[in-house]
C-alpha cells in the first residue's frame, strides 16, 4: 500500500489513505456527497417507474412512456439503469452536438470488444467509395427486388424489400462474390444484432464477428492484389498507422457502419403511406414530396429510438449534476414529437411547415426551423456547402437512397395497397433494438 | 437472407411477458435460460424482473455465484456482484465503492446518511449510532420489553371483540403473528426509544406503512413522500420544542437515565455548528424507515423457520442462549433485506470483467448468504452450523474465530447501525412470545402455498407475508 497511497490527514486527525492505483490520473479523490444531493422532498417522480422503460409495452409502443418523461422529468433519473433521459428537443439536440462535454461510443464498446480492429469508416477514400458505390448501385437493387415482388403480384415490403435493400446494396457495395452473400446477410445481421443485452444475442454476436473476419480474408488478400472500385478496396490500400488493413479491420468497419436507419426508414415510411391513404396521394405525386414524406418519417417514426452519450466530465446541465462517465439516454422518438418545437407532433403530415425541408446543420436546425431528430447517420453536415473532394453526408445519402428506392417502387409496382386483413405494427425486436415495421404485406 | 427475415418477423410478433417467458420452477431448481457452447449456463437478464425471481431467487443467485461472479446486466445497465468475499471487499472500500447518488430510496427516505461517504458518514452515523447500542440500548431492554408484554396481552381483547386475526375455539387460540404482532412491534420500539409520546404511535405507524410502501419508484411513491414530510414536520415540532427543553429518560422506578436521543442531537455540533433541524429530521425519519420492516421480517422468518424445524424449536425453549444463533442464522438463511446498491469511483477490473468508473453495482447479500464457499449446505437451516459467527457483531471485522458472519446488515463502515437494536427487538420479543404461547405450531392450511399447491411457499426475496400460529390456551 506504501508505495501506491497518499496519506492524508482529515481535519479531526483521522488518517483518510487513498489508494491512487485504482485511480486513472492517481490525482482524483472521491467526490463530496453535497453536489450529488439534487433530489428533494417533493420532487417525487411517481408518474413513471423506470421499470416500464425496459417494459414489453416500451418495446411495442415507446411514446407515451416518452410523453411522461417529456412532459414531467425532462431530465430523468433513471436509478434502475443507472442513466439520465433526456426527451426534450432543445435538450437532445444540444448534446448531441455538445461534443466538448459529451461522447458517443463506439459499438465496440458496448461489445467489451474495443481492442478488435480498427474502424475505417472515417478515412476520406472509404466514404467516397461508400457514397459512389451506393449511388451507382441504388436505383438496380431497387429494381431487381420490385421486380421479384411484381412477379410473385403479392409480397412483403417489410421483408421483401425494406429489409433486403441495405443489405443486397452493401454486398455490391463491398462487392461479394454471389455465392458468398446469403452467409454474409446473415452474419452481418447477427454481428449488429450482438450488441444486445441478451446473452444469447451476444454470443451469436461474437460468432458472426468471427465468421465476417473469416469471410473477408481471402478477399482483402485478393484485392491487395488486384484492387477494384469497392468498399474493401479503398480499405486496403488505406495507410494507417500500426500496419496494413486486415480483414479484422474490415469486419470492425462493417460492424459501426449501420443498416438499420437505412432499413428502418423505407419500412417506416411505407407502413406510414400505406396506412395514411391522404399523405400516400400527396407523396406519390411528385419526387419533392417523396423526399419530404422520408423527412417527415424520420421525425415521426424514428427507427433507432435513442443514443446513448457519456459526459466526458462532470457538467451541470439541466438541473442536475452529471458525474464524469454519466450515461445520457438521447431519445430521439420523445424530442421529434415534442409539442413545444412541433404542432399536433403525433399527426404524420407530409410537407409540414414548421420543419425543416433541407438538410440541417450542426444543430438540427436551418432556416430557423427544427429538423426531425435521427440517428444512425452522422451528424448533419457542418458545412455550408461540400465541398467537391468530399462525399455528400450520410444524412443526404441516405435520404437520395430512401426517395429513389420508393421512387422505382411507383413506378414498377403501380398501384400499391396493403393486403385485405393486413394490420402492420411497429414494434421492436427486443428492447433497445431499431423500432420499425417487420410485416408489411402489399398487393398491386 | 430469407431465413434471417423470416425468423426476425416471427420473433417480433410474439409479445411474451417476463412473466410468461419464465414459469415458476419448483423450489431450488432455475428455468433453463440456454446454455453457451461450453455447457456455462446463460442468464436472460430479463428473469431478474421476473415473479419467478421474487418468489425463488436463490437458484439464480447461485448460478451467477458459479459463473458470473461480477454479472454484467447490459438490460439493467449494472452489475450484480455475488460472492461473499468479492461483496465484504467492496463493503469495506468506502471510498472506491461510494453510496452516491443512489435514488431509489431518496425522496422518500430523504437525505441521510445512507447516501454519505467517507468522513460525513463517520460522524454523523456515529452521532445517531450511538443510541442504538451498548449502555443506551441496555437501559432500554425493560421498556422493550413491557411493550411487547403491552401488545400480547391485547390479544385478549382482541379475540373477545371477533377480531379476524386472533380467534379462540376449544382452547386453542389462531393468531396472525403479523397483524396481532411484528407489523407494529418494531415501530413501537423506535417510537419509545426515540421518546415519542404515546399518542403519536398510531400516526408513526401510517407513515411508517406509507414510506415504505413509496420505495423504489412504486405507484404509492408520491403518499410516501408525503407521509415522510408530515412525519418531518412532527420531528420538527418536537425538535425545536427540545432545544428550548430538554427531556429525560428513564428507567423503570422512575430515575431519570439520561437526555433522550432528539435533546441530546440538539445540543451536539458538527464541525462548529450545532445540528440542524432539518438534518435531525431526516435523520429520525431513516431510523423509523429503518428500523420496521427489517425487524418485522426478522420475527415472522424467525418463527416460520423454528415451527418448520421443530428439534431447534425444541433447543432454543430448551436453552435461552440459543435465541441468539437462531436470529443470527434466521439471518444467514432468510434475511429481510436483499442488497446494497454502490457505484464505485474508479475504473476497476474484477474477475476478468471490466467495470467503468460510475456503474451501478448491486451488491447481492442474499447471495453472500448462500454462498458455498463459505458456508456449508447453505439452502439449510441450522442454528448449530460451526460455519457461521453468532457473537456480538463489530463494524471492524466480519471474520472472527475462523467464521464468517452473515451479511445480512452488511460489514464495514455502512454495517447497520440498527443491528444490535434490532436483534435485541427480535430476540426479547420471542423470548415473551414463547412465554406466552404454549406448544405454537404453524396453521399451514392457512400458510400461502407454493406452486404445487400443497408445500408452503418459499420466502423469496421478502419475509412470510402472513404467519398463521395457533397454541394451546391456559
Amino acid at each position: 500500500m506504501a508505495d501506491s497511497s497518499t496519506p492524508i490527514a482529515g481535519r479531526n486527525g483521522v488518517v483518510v489513505v487513498k489508494p491512487s492505483s485504482r485511480s486513472r490520473d492517481g490525482e482524483k479523490g472521491f467526490r463530496t456527497y453535497e453536489v450529488h444531493q439534487r433530489e428533494r422532498v417533493g420532487q417525487s417522480t411517481e408518474k413513471i417507474k423506470p421499470i416500464q422503460l425496459i417494459s414489453d409495452e416500451y418495446r411495442l409502443d415507446p411514446y407515451p412512456a416518452l410523453a411522461i418523461l417529456r412532459e414531467n422529468y425532462p431530465c430523468y433519473r433513471d436509478w434502475l439503469g443507472n442513466s439520465y433521459w433526456l426527451t426534450r428537443y432543445d435538450d437532445v439536440s444540444s448534446v448531441f452536438s455538445d461534443d466538448a462535454n459529451f461522447e458517443t461510443r463506439p459499438k465496440a464498446w458496448y461489445y467489451d470488444r474495443e481492442d478488435f480492429g480498427r474502424d475505417l469508416g472515417g478515412e476520406l477514400s472509404v466514404l467516397t467509395a461508400d457514397a459512389e458505390g451506393t449511388d451507382a448501385y441504388a436505383t438496380s437493387v431497387a429494381e431487381m427486388l420490385a421486380d421479384g415482388m411484381r412477379n410473385n403480384g403479392e409480397g412483403d415490403l417489410a421483408r421483401d424489400f425494406a429489409a433486403r435493400f441495405p443489405l443486397e446494396l452493401l454486398a455490391r457495395l463491398l462487392d461479394l462474390p454471389e455465392a458468398a452473400r446469403e452467409n454474409f446477410f446473415a452474419a452481418y445481421w447477427r454481428a449488429q444484432r450482438g450488441v444486445s443485452w441478451m446473452p444469447e444475442l451476444q454470443q451469436d454476436g461474437h460468432r458472426a464477428l468471427a465468421e465476417l473476419v473469416d469471410m473477408f480474408t481471402p478477399l482483402v488478400e485478393a484485392r491487395r492484389q488486384a484492387p477494384g472500385d469497392d468498399m474493401i478496396s479503398a480499405m486496403v490500400q488505406l495507410e494507417v498507422d500500426g500496419g496494413p488493413v486486415t480483414a479484422t479491420d474490415v469486419a470492425r468497419t462493417m460492424l459501426e457502419r449501420d443498416h438499420e436507419t437505412l432499413h428502418g426508414s423505407l419500412a417506416n415510411l411505407w407502413y406510414l403511406l400505406l396506412t395514411h391513404p391522404l399523405e400516400f396521394e400527396k407523396a406519390r405525386a411528385e419526387r419533392r414530396l417523396m423526399k419530404l414524406a422520408y423527412l417527415e418519417t424520420m421525425r415521426h417514426s424514428t427507427p433507432v429510438l435513442c443514443v446513448h452519450r457519456f459526459a466526458r466530465q462532470e457538467v451541470e446541465r439541466f438541473g442536475r449534476l452529471l458525474p464524469e462517465g454519466a450515461r445520457v439516454v438521447c431519445s430521439a422518438a420523445a424530442a421529434n414529437r415534442d409539442p413545444r418545437i412541433f404542432n399536433d407532433p403525433d399527426a404524420f403530415v407530409v410537407g409540414r411547415r414548421d420543419m425543416c425541408h433541407r438538410e440541417p446543420r450542426g444543430q438540427y436546425r436551418a432556416d430557423g426551423l427544427a429538423s426531425g431528430i435521427a440517428f444512425g447517420l452522422g451528424k448533419p453536415s457542418v458545412h455550408p456547402a461540400v465541398p467537391e473532394d468530399r462525399p455528400r453526408s450520410r444524412y443526404a445519402i441516405n435520404r437520395d437512397t430512401v426517395v429513389d428506392a420508393s421512387t422505382v417502387l411507383l413506378e414498377k409496382l403501380g398501384d400499391i395497397a396493403l393486403a385485405p386483413g393486413a394490420e402492420p405494427i411497429l414494434t421492436a425486436l427486443t428492447v433497445g433494438e431499431m423500432h420499425t415495421c417487420w410485416q408489411l404485406p402489399v398487393r398491386m | 437472407m430469407s431465413s434471417i427475415v423470416d425468423q426476425l418477423a416471427e420473433t417480433s410478433a410474439d409479445s411474451g411477458t417476463p412473466n410468461e417467458l419464465f414459469p415458476l420452477m419448483p423450489e431450488g431448481q432455475a428455468v433453463d435460460m440456454g446454455r453457451a457452447e461450453d455447457g456455462t449456463p446463460l442468464i436472460d437478464p430479463r428473469i431478474l424482473d421476473s415473479l419467478e425471481f421474487f418468489r425463488n431467487p436463490y437458484p439464480y443467485y447461485r448460478i451467477l455465484r458459479d459463473h458470473y461472479p461480477v454479472y454484467h446486466d447490459k438490460l439493467h445497465n449494472c452489475y450484480w456482484v455475488t460472492r461473499y468475499d468479492d461483496i465484504s471487499e467492496c463493503y469495506f472500500d468506502d471510498e472506491g465503492f461510494n453510496t452516491i447518488p443512489k435514488g431509489s430510496s431518496s425522496g422518500v427516505l430523504g437525505n441521510t446518511q445512507l447516501e454519505l461517504s467517507g468522513i460525513e458518514h463517520r460522524r454523523r452515523r456515529n452521532l445517531y449510532g450511538q443510541h442504538l447500542v451498548g449502555k443506551s440500548l441496555q437501559n432500554r431492554i425493560p421498556s422493550i420489553e413491557r411493550l411487547a408484554q403491552e401488545m400480547i396481552a391485547a390479544w385478549d381483547q382482541a379475540a373477545a371483540d371477533g377480531s379476524s386475526y386472533v380467534s379462540d375455539d376449544k382452547g386453542v387460540r389462531t393468531v396472525e403473528l403479523g397483524q396481532m404482532f411484528a407489523n407494529e412491534f418494531p415501530i413501537r420500539v423506535v417510537c419509545e426509544v426515540l421518546g415519542f409520546p404515546k399518542e403519536a404511535q398510531a400516526d408513526f405507524y401510517y407513515w411508517y406503512n406509507s414510506m415504505m410502501s413509496g420505495l423504489g419508484g412504486s405507484d404509492t411513491h408520491k403518499q410516501g413522500v408525503e407521509a415522510r414530510q408530515h412525519l418531518e414536520d412532527y420531528v420538527e415540532g418536537i425538535v425545536e420544542a427540545r432545544r428550548k427543553q430538554p427531556t429525560y429518560l428513564y428507567d423503570e422506578q422512575g430515575n431519570p437515565l439520561s437526555k433522550d436521543i432528539i435533546s441530546k442531537l440538539c445540543e451536539t455540533k458538527v464541525d462548529g455548528d450545532f445540528l440542524s433541524t432539518e438534518e435531525i429530521t431526516s435523520n429520525i425519519a431513516l431510523i423509523v424507515g429503518g428500523g420496521g420492516e427489517t425487524t418485522r421480517g426478522a420475527i415472522m422468518n424467525l418463527w416460520a423457520l423454528l415451527l418448520r424445524h421443530p428439534d431447534q424449536f425444541a433447543a432454543v425453549m430448551a436453552d435461552e442462549s440459543n435465541w441468539d444463533r437462531a436470529f443470527h442464522e434466521m439471518l444467514r438463511h432468510s434475511s429481510s433485506i436483499g442488497g446494497q446498491p454502490r457505484h464505485n469511483t474508479f475504473d476497476i477490473e474484477m474477475h476478468g470483467v471490466h467495470v467503468p468508473a460510475g456503474s451501478l453495482m448491486q451488491m447481492v447479500d442474499f447471495s453472500a448468504n448462500h454462498d458455498e464457499r463459505i458456508f456449508k449446505d447453505p439452502e439449510t437451516f441450522n442454528i448449530f452450523r460451526d460455519d457461521l459467527y453468532s457473537g456480538k457483531l463489530l463494524r471492524s471485522g466480519y471474520r472472527k474465530d475462523g467464521v464468517c458472519s452473515h451479511m445480512a446488515f452488511g460489514v464495514g463502515p455502512h454495517l447497520c447501525p440498527g443491528a444490535w437494536i434490532s436483534h435485541q427487538e427480535a430476540v426479547v420479543g420471542s423470548k415473551i412470545l414463547a412465554a406466552q404461547m404454549k406448544n405454537p405450531r404453524i396453521r399451514e392450511e392457512k400458510m400461502p402455498k407454493d406452486i404445487d399447491g400443497v408445500s408452503p411457499a418459499p420466502m423469496g426475496i421478502i419475509s412470510v407475508r402472513d404467519l398463521w400460529l395457533e397454541f394451546d390456551l391456559g
